[in-house]
């Protein structure tokens, strides 16, 4: 389904989706974020990227899987699974996009995530092509995607001007349109061709080239050892701020939340972790299996472009550049793709 | 089991075993499922046990799955979840979810010999084949066990070997010389080298320390063991038991449900990260 939607009518869509949780981005504390569309909301599109992909509406900074209460002595345990409103989040740009069906892979496998499903069947992906890429950071069609990729997206928009063409992508996307009712138009005979022109241009922007992306993951592998590692990796200060910001990074840490030791009850919690902390994979008994900034680094590297490939056929970073612009040193993985592919 | 993966079932303690004593000493646990149908389980496999307000462990189940009363397990002290265990008593409830991870190949050993090599606590994840193996003993040739402990006080299941003398050859060994030792005295890898088990139609499986496990597969090689004929378990960190967490991964493995077994010709070809 395709069709156009003008400016002014953007608002009349999101009205109509008055049983959902409509998230869209707003600049706020000088950074894009994702915020609840309110009443008195003006809905602004022109957004570089947010600062946090939209990974946390399937997989939120702090899920609690259950309560625990001791009654006559034996525990009581209630599962919190969530039961969220359709959730519809606006202006999704299509690295981001691309992020979610990794997302899904990691929580299906062998053991479907109850709680990652809960909310994601529920949610609904409404991109937004990018004209331009935003950022010298941008390598999403380095990593095989697009400005305008439609891959993980129900609805894709592209920005003409004075209006949005809009595509309905999965079924969910089309009904999600089709609730818009009149606020939508039909396209008109230049249309098609406009929506290419505008999507040729933002191709053919250049990006940094992620090495020669066929061979990296052959490259990872014969370098495993290499000191290199240790080497761009020395200035690390372990803050994990790139792998929080990832949209496709899911490691978490479970532990239990005490809220009244008397009575023994209290919460088990999934929290966001990082394979950039030492803490992540030392035992007890102080033995660390990555106890080097270098195999943390290399762990980082390897997920996305040698190991998700080995076991899911694709890389795992969808380009949005976030780990490079946010590392407060200045780590850059292109960079490090880059040499070790040369080395 | 339910689909919520992350749920677990209620255990009741119904016995505890005071294996050894010290900072690291050792306790088994036998655990009931008195109000659910608890759950099936192959050698090899782990359960995420959980005292409510401490938190989740990854631990072996040292019971054979011919047994089907109550699930073994055998805890080191080592941090807060597995203190708050020995801190626990007869009739304590846990929380337990699994079976969790791969099996060792039991069935497809018929036939040959079973040389079992542990240290420490290393004895707990493979009791449950070595016991397996011992109750179908027609099906295998000759079962050996080679186990050492620091000193003679930390030798668990001490009165299990006993009873297990003449269907298992048993050889124990101590590290340093003890007064009225009647055993080896040495570490494990060279008690091995000195009874030196024959390799020919033979398989090995070797728990314990990693240092242990590194110079024991040295020796079974010295022995004429081929990659394919060795199998050792791997312990990293832990949290979900489902592949999704992140941080148990041996390259492209996550070992909480691609191992914890391997056989060494699988192990050798991937990363040293464990
Ligand atoms: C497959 C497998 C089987 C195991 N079998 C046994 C067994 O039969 N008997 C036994 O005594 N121990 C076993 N362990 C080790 C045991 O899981 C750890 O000693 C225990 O989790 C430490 O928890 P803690 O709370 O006492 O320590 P803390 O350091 O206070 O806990 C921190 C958390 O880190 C994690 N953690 C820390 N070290 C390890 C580790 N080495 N392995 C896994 N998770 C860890 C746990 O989630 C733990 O809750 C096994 C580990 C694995 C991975
Ligand atoms: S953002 Fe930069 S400094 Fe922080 S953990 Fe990542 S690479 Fe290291
Ligand atoms: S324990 Fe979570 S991935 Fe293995």
């Amino acid at each position: 389904m395709e069709k156009i939607l003008s400016k002014d009518r953007l608002r009349e869509w999101v009205d109509a989706l008055d049983d959902c949780e409509v998230l869209a981005p707003a600049f706020a504390d000088s950074v894009w974020n994702y915020a609840r569309v309110e009443a008195e909301t003006v809905i602004d599109l022109s957004h570089t990227n947010t600062i946090n992909p939209p990974k946390q509406f399937a997989f939120p900074q702090r899920e609690v899987f259950f309560r625990f209460e001791r009654a006559d002595g034996v525990p009581r345990l209630t599962p919190t699974l969530p039961d969220p409103r359709p959730t519809v989040v606006i202006g999704v740009r299509p690295c981001d996009g691309r992020g979610m069906p990794r997302n899904d892979t990691v929580f299906s496998k062998e053991f479907k995530d109850p709680y990652y499903w809960a909310r994601r069947e529920r949610l609904v992906l409404v991109g937004l092509a990018c004209n331009q890429p935003h950022s010298p950071n941008c390598v999403c069609q380095s990593v095989g995607g697009a400005p305008h990729a439609e891959e993980g997206l129900d609805v894709l928009m592209t920005d003409l001007g004075d209006r949005f063409h809009v595509k309905g992508i999965t079924a969910k996307g089309g009904e999600l349109i089709a609730r818009g009712g009149d606020a939508f138009a039909s396209l008109q005979a230049g249309d098609p061709a406009e929506v290419a022109r505008v999507h040729a241009a933002a191709s053919s922007h250049p990006q940094r080239p992620v090495a020669e992306l066929g061979t990296v993951a052959e490259a990872i592998r014969a370098r495993f050892d290499s000191p290199l590692w240790e080497e761009m990796a020395r200035h690390c200060i372990g803050c994990g701020i790139c792998t929080y910001l990832c949209p496709t990074c899911h490691c978490f840490d479970i532990n239990d939340e005490v809220t009244n030791p008397n009575h023994g009850t209290g919460e088990r919690v999934r929290t966001w972790d990082n394979c950039q902390f030492p803490d992540f994979t030392m035992h007890t008994s102080g033995h660390n299996p990555r106890g080097d900034l270098g195999s943390r680094l290399r762990q980082r590297v390897a997920h996305k472009f040698l190991y998700f490939v080995e076991n899911h056929g694709t890389q795992q970073c969808t380009g949005c550049g976030r780990c490079i612009s946010e590392c407060p040193v200045g780590i850059d993985i292109v960079a490090v793709v880059d040499r070790v592919s040369r080395a | 089991m339910t689909d919520n993966s992350y749920l677990p079932q209620i255990g009741r303690i119904a016995d505890i075993q005071e294996e050894t004593r010290g900072a690291r000493a050792i306790k088994t646990f036998q655990v009931e499922f008195p109000d659910s149908e608890g759950f099936e389980h192959d050698c090899g496999q782990c359960a995420m046990l959980s005292i409510f307000g401490r938190g989740e462990s990854m631990i072996s189940i040292a019971s054979s799955p011919l047994v089907k009363e109550y699930k073994q397990f055998s805890i080191m002290r080592m941090g807060r979840v597995t203190s708050a265990f020995h801190d626990a008593r007869v009739g304590d409830f846990i929380g337990v979810r699994g079976p969790y991870g791969n099996r060792f190949p039991l069935a497809d050993w018929k036939g040959r010999d079973l040389v079992f090599v542990g240290g420490g606590v290393g004895l707990a994840p493979m009791w449950g084949a070595l016991q397996t193996a011992v109750a179908q003993g027609e099906d295998y040739g000759k079962i050996s066990l080679f186990y050492g402990a620091r000193t003679a006080g930390d030798i668990m299941y001490k009165a299990d070997l006993e009873r297990l003398q003449g269907a298992v050859e048993v050889q124990l060994s101590v590290d340093a010389p003890e007064a009225g030792w009647q055993g080896y005295t040495g570490f494990v890898p060279a008690n091995l080298m000195d009874k030196a088990p024959s390799s020919a139609n033979a398989i090995a499986i070797t728990c314990g320390p990693p240092i242990m496990i590194k110079f024991v597969i040295q020796n079974l090689k010295a022995l004429g063991f081929a990659d394919e004929q060795i199998y050792t378990t791997i312990e990293n960190k832990m949290k979900c038991g489902i592949g999704k967490c992140g941080r148990c991964n041996v390259g492209k493995d996550y070992v909480c449900t691609t191992g914890p077994v391997y056989s060494w010709a699988e192990l050798k070809d991937l990363p040293q990260e464990y």
